[in-house]
């Protein structure tokens, strides 16, 4: 096991609604966000000396901790990969909090993505980044969106695996199902059938808009401590028994297309690998699980990289009800990012910390110990979370 | 001084490893670049050859000829410069480097995997560019 497993803890979680327009800043969400996290921890503002965000927050580190009333920032640092970062933060807060680097570390994912920008636009007349070069060699070809280039991805998965968009679509209904008993979701109370999800208009063949995630506006944090001051505070610690990145040869930003498999499968089964061996658990372990769905279908792929059943198998696994709570894997019980909301899979994070906590309104009696993972299709993260 | 006259093309975002690509398409030509050292092609550009690392590398032009190995078609929202429902195609080429490109000027719903396909130039405003068309 590695040093870091268990060591440390998320203490706290905080989160605003879920909208499509926030009527605020970002940097307002991100702070009442962290406040919140802070006060469900019992920990004060003053003591926070560490902060890991994504590259793609627009919230500057030095801005959320003076409007909070930060005093001394020892730990900064920030993840790219949009999607793909979600649990990298807490890595950082764990390896920063195990090393003596920082006490208190605050993660937070805050954006006005439905009412400032959105990112399911074309992308084009970009700086020539080394990354923006890459985007604009294929978006010459008018391959321009995340949800195209998923697209791309996933039509070569059925290919290789024979799943249909009529097996996609299990997804899509199980998403909006659980959803639809969450009061936070934006589809809170608007379930769908399969035939709803075969009927939704084409964004990018394969993917109907019932495979894309929503557009969201919103902010989540959550606050990591040592394992040992997690015990003292007044929740239930919720223990990072892993955190691991991944990307392995060929991996791409959404542009992943020149290695053998296309899908998005290697580098979650690079990150499973880690995850597995640094908490000494098997995909057996596993009570229950958030898995990323930027688009529903990449859930298929994972649930084959994360371990759950064979290459090929997902298909058969979703529709046979093992995601359903009382199922084998429940999966996504806040409703996803297809149901609830989109805020860069941390509000995965945050059902995660309910669930084990024991206080989720989809409840899975007995959960001890969730997989939750990043966007896939680009360098990804994942990490185990657990309670004693 | 136009972009065409400092690079040679106009491509909106490029750099000076992706230069090559877009100057090719402008005199009629796909070109890859071929590893110096190891003879290794590779077509998404780089700078260096993750076979052996060598910085040194040539021009090597495609035959255009490929089979379709994945693909999509564009839907919503609206693309600058394609109307939709736009057709885009991953290619493995007979040269064994995989190249992406668009196939508009094909119906979408004969696109296919596996399909044999050939590249043609053509130009979109002022940019230089190639589509693939069934083969
Ligand atoms: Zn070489």
């Amino acid at each position: 096991m590695t040093h870091f497993s268990s060591k440390t803890a998320i203490a706290g979680y905080g989160a605003t609604e879920f909208s499509k327009n926030s009527g605020r800043s970002e940097l307002r969400l991100a702070v009442e966000a962290v406040l919140a996290a802070l006060a469900d921890a019992g920990i004060a503002a003053g003591e926070v000396d560490g902060i890991s965000t994504y590259t793609m927050d627009n919230n500057g580190e030095q801005e959320v901790f003076r409007a909070i009333g930060g005093r001394n920032l020892k730990f900064f640092s920030r993840i790219a990969q949009g999607g793909g970062a979600t649990c990298a933060p807490l890595q950082q807060a764990a390896m920063a909090i195990t090393c003596g680097i920082a006490d208190v570390v605050v993660v937070y994912r805050a954006m006005n993505e439905r009412s400032e920008y959105r990112f399911g636009q074309p992308m084009h007349a970009l700086p020539p980044t080394s990354d923006n070069v890459v985007f604009a060699y294929h978006g010459m070809s008018g391959l321009m969106t995340p949800a195209a280039m998923m697209g791309m991805m996933m039509r070569r998965y059925m290919q290789d695996s024979g799943a249909t968009s009529h097996d996609f679509a299990h997804y899509a209904v199980l998403a909006r199902k659980h959803a639809a008993t969450n009061p936070q979701a934006f589809f809170y109370g608007k379930p769908i059938t399969i035939e709803d999800h075969q009927a939704s208009r084409m964004i990018a063949d394969p993917l109907h808009l019932l495979d894309c995630c929503q557009e969201s506006d919103g902010a989540v944090a959550v606050v990591v401590v040592s394992a040992e001051r997690a015990r003292d505070l007044r929740q239930k610690p919720v223990y990072i028994r892993a955190a691991a990145q991944g990307s392995p040869a060929g991996t791409l930003g959404l542009s992943g297309f020149y290695r053998d498999n296309i899908a998005p499968y290697d580098e979650c089964a690079a990150a499973g690998r880690q995850l597995y061996a640094q908490a000494g658990l098997m995909p057996k372990d596993i009570d229950a699980a958030i898995l990323y769905d930027h688009f529903g279908p990449s859930v298929f792929p994972g649930l084959e990289a994360y371990g759950f059943c064979e290459k090929g198998e997902a298909k058969a696994f979703v529709k046979d009800g093992n995601l359903e709570i009382g199922g084998r894997l429940p999966l996504n019980m806040h409703g996803g990012q297809l149901g609830e909301a989109y805020i860069h899979g941390m509000n995965g994070v945050a059902e995660a910390v309910r669930q084990l906590r024991g206080t989720a309104v989809n409840q899975v009696p007995g959960v001890r110990t969730m997989l939750v993972t990043a966007g896939s299709g680009v360098p990804t993260s994942a990490a185990i979370l657990g309670v004693d | 001084m136009t972009a065409t006259e400092t690079r040679g093309h106009n491509a909106p975002c490029s750099n000076r490893d992706f230069d090559f690509f877009y100057r090719g398409l402008e005199s009629g030509r796909l070109l890859a670049q071929r590893c110096s050292r190891c003879a290794t092609l590779r077509s998404l550009p780089s700078p260096a050859c993750g076979q052996c690392q060598s910085l040194e590398w040539e021009e090597f032009e495609l035959s255009g000829e490929g089979r379709v190995f994945s693909y999509t078609i564009h839907h919503h929202p609206p693309l600058p410069g394609f109307a939709v429902p736009h057709p885009v195609v991953l290619v493995d080429m007979i040269e064994g480097v995989r190249l992406l490109g668009p196939m508009d000027g094909t119906p979408p719903d004969e696109v296919a995997i596996g399909m044999s396909v050939r590249a043609d130039f053509t130009r979109r405003g002022d940019v230089a560019a190639f589509r693939f068309r069934k083969a």
